[in-house]
């Protein structure tokens, strides 16, 4: 009982670093309508830019962490300026091309910046396990888990209550209706692949902090992928919220199915529940519509 | 007639999209400050191309105002940025209730105002629902889930958020029940009255829309083939006949067999 309680805490834990990189996708897919399949990359770039930043340059955090959430933001911004503006009218299948022709783009770019070699990521957030009663938790998930809760709340509220929020909103909703406000759709975008991009260094930071960085590291991009399309694409509380359940099945799965399937089931698990719950749900839990693009 | 220089003018307009297809021709039309201007025409004349033309919100859809000049409030907006337009005071209501549908009824009528600095939102939120008190129970409803009725109050709402000097409403009452479409239109006038904000209003329901308006002009194939003050399009034999079915001497008659009507429109063609 215990032993299953600690699988689900630590998968709920992971989960919610899933749903922070979900969190990247739903950010951007809201106001561009464009699932970036290479956010994973942008992940991977974030986690270089603050290890250049604090090992290689030696920075302080203080200094180093903002300096690297402004970094992949405005990448994030280059791309949109570079790649995708051009490409707005474009059928949704030429503009996930491009995501793909972007992945490749990204990984190589990373490796010959930085090469190939992995190498150890700053401590950003405190490390070691907590006990509490009979169970151990992960002090950096555990950090990085309510930041992302919080992050979760805040975003809502953003999108809900302020001025540039509720912009950003009618931008999710209808680019034509938003214009006809006389809301500026380029702007909002602007604006949406820069929170975007610094949502997934953040979630660098918490993947990776005190770990081993490699280019592998970008992998996550394709278990959240899934848990944006569960959570519905345009959802903010449903990224974290199926952040958690892919996190906790896939725990599960590795804890009591991989065993008995040479380690197959738990990789699978997120895209088979993604599958499952489109094929019921084509929006997702929480999602808006038929996914066009994608 | 005063000599005061329109609020909204525009001097032979011809819109192309795509840079082949020519939906207006030579369109001219003004709307005075504060006044109800009706634009009437058959499906496919290009009403709501010349109010996209006004708005700045052709270039989205390929098409751009290729000859003449749209003027407003003493500036040039011909071909100009739709945000910059609307942050000067001219909204549009689009046709087909566009509500932001995921959105509350209350932060459909702030995102109205998301420009406005200057802003006491209590108050404004008052002001809109004097106008339709119907919204004030609905105000934490979800947008996509309000009647056609509802959600058309709403827009009107919305666009009155950002205190314009001009609305333009691409026929608001579509879809909606007589009365209700009937309602609709006194209260626009209220409007217009109670803050001297002019209005173009599009409208198949010709009956309606002639009754609430100023001026009106009647448009074909995206030219302006007629217009008058209110009282003289009510009396035209042609507007009697097409657009009001009613007739001075006999019942329907069809389109080709009124002389009046070719030869104006020779005459103007
Ligand atoms: N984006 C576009 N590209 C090409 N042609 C267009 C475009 N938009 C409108 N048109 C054409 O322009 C003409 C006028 O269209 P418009 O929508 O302005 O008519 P309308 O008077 O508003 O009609 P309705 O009463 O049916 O709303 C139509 O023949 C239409 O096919
Ligand atoms: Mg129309």
């Amino acid at each position: 009982m215990i032993e299953l309680a600690q699988t689900t805490i630590g998968g709920v834990l992971t989960g919610l670093v899933y749903g922070l990189v979900a969190l990247s996708f739903v950010v951007i897919y809201r106001a561009a309508r464009i699932v970036n399949v290479a956010q994973g990359q942008l992940v991977l770039v974030g986690a270089f830019l603050l290890w250049t930043a604090a090992s290689a340059l030696g920075l302080p955090l203080w200094l180093a962490v903002p300096a690297a959430l402004a970094g992949t933001g405005l990448l994030g911004v280059v791309l949109e300026r570079l790649v995708f503006r051009p490409l707005v009218g474009q059928s949704g299948f030429t503009i996930v091309l491009a995501t793909i022709a972007l992945l490749v783009l990204l990984q190589g770019l990373v490796q010959l910046l930085w090469g190939a070699e992995t190498r150890p990521f700053p401590a950003v957030l405190p490390s070691g396990s907590l006990h509490l009663g009979p169970f151990r938790l992960n002090r950096t998930l555990l950090l990085g888990g309510v930041l992302t809760v919080l992050l979760t709340e805040v975003l809502h509220w953003f999108f809900l209550h302020t001025r540039e929020g509720l912009r950003l909103a009618a931008v999710a909703e209808d680019h034509f209706t938003a214009l006809s406000m006389g809301i500026s759709v380029r702007r909002a975008t602007t604006i949406a692949w820069l929170l975007g991009g610094a949502l997934a260094c953040l979630a660098a930071m918490v993947l990776l902090s005190g770990r081993l960085l490699g280019a592998s590291a970008a992998g996550i991009g394709f278990v959240a992928l899934p848990v944006a399309l569960l959570g519905g694409l345009e959802s903010v509380r449903g990224a974290a919220l199926a952040g958690v359940i892919v996190g906790v099945g896939e725990a599960l799965a590795s804890a009591y199915l991989d065993p008995l399937t040479n380690g197959a089931m738990s990789p699978i698990f997120p895209f088979a529940l993604m599958v499952i719950v489109l094929l019921i749900r084509p929006q997702g839990l929480f999602g808006w519509r038929v996914i066009e693009r994608l | 007639m005063s000599a005061d220089p329109p609020l909204l003018e525009l001097r032979n307009v011809d819109v192309v999209f795509n840079g082949v297809i020519q939906v207006l021709r030579g369109a001219s039309l003004t709307v005075p400050a504060g006044a109800v201007v009706a634009l009437l025409g058959a499906n496919g004349a290009g009403k709501t191309t010349a109010l996209r033309a006004v708005s700045g919100l052709l270039a989205t859809e390929q098409g751009r105002v290729t000859a003449g000049h749209i003027g407003y409030a003493g500036a040039d907006i011909t071909n100009a940025d739709p945000c910059a337009i609307v942050a000067r005071g001219l909204v549009q209501v689009l046709d087909g209730r566009r509500v932001l549908a995921h959105l509350s009824v209350a932060q459909n009528l702030r995102a109205g105002a998301h420009f406005r600095r200057d802003f006491d939102e209590p108050a404004e939120l008052a002001r809109v629902l004097g106008y339709f008190p119907a919204l004030e129970r609905l105000m934490r409803r979800t947008a996509g889930y309000l009647s056609g009725g509802e959600m058309q109050m709403l827009l009107v709402g919305r666009a009155l958020m950002a205190r314009p000097r001009l609305m333009l409403l691409d026929e608001p009452s579509m879809g909606l029940a007589p009365r209700i479409a009937q309602e609709l239109f006194a209260t626009i006038r209220r409007i217009n009255r109670a803050e001297g904000m002019a209005i173009l209003l599009v409208e198949q329901n010709a009956a309606a829309a002639l009754e609430i308006c100023d001026h009106g002009y009647v448009m074909e194939t995206g030219r302006v083939v007629l217009h008058g003050d209110r009282a003289a399009l009510l009396a035209n034999e042609d507007m009697r006949a097409f657009y009001l079915g009613l007739s001075l001497t006999q019942a329907r008659r069809s389109y080709r067999e009124v002389k009046h009507y070719k030869r104006r429109k020779r005459w103007l063609g």
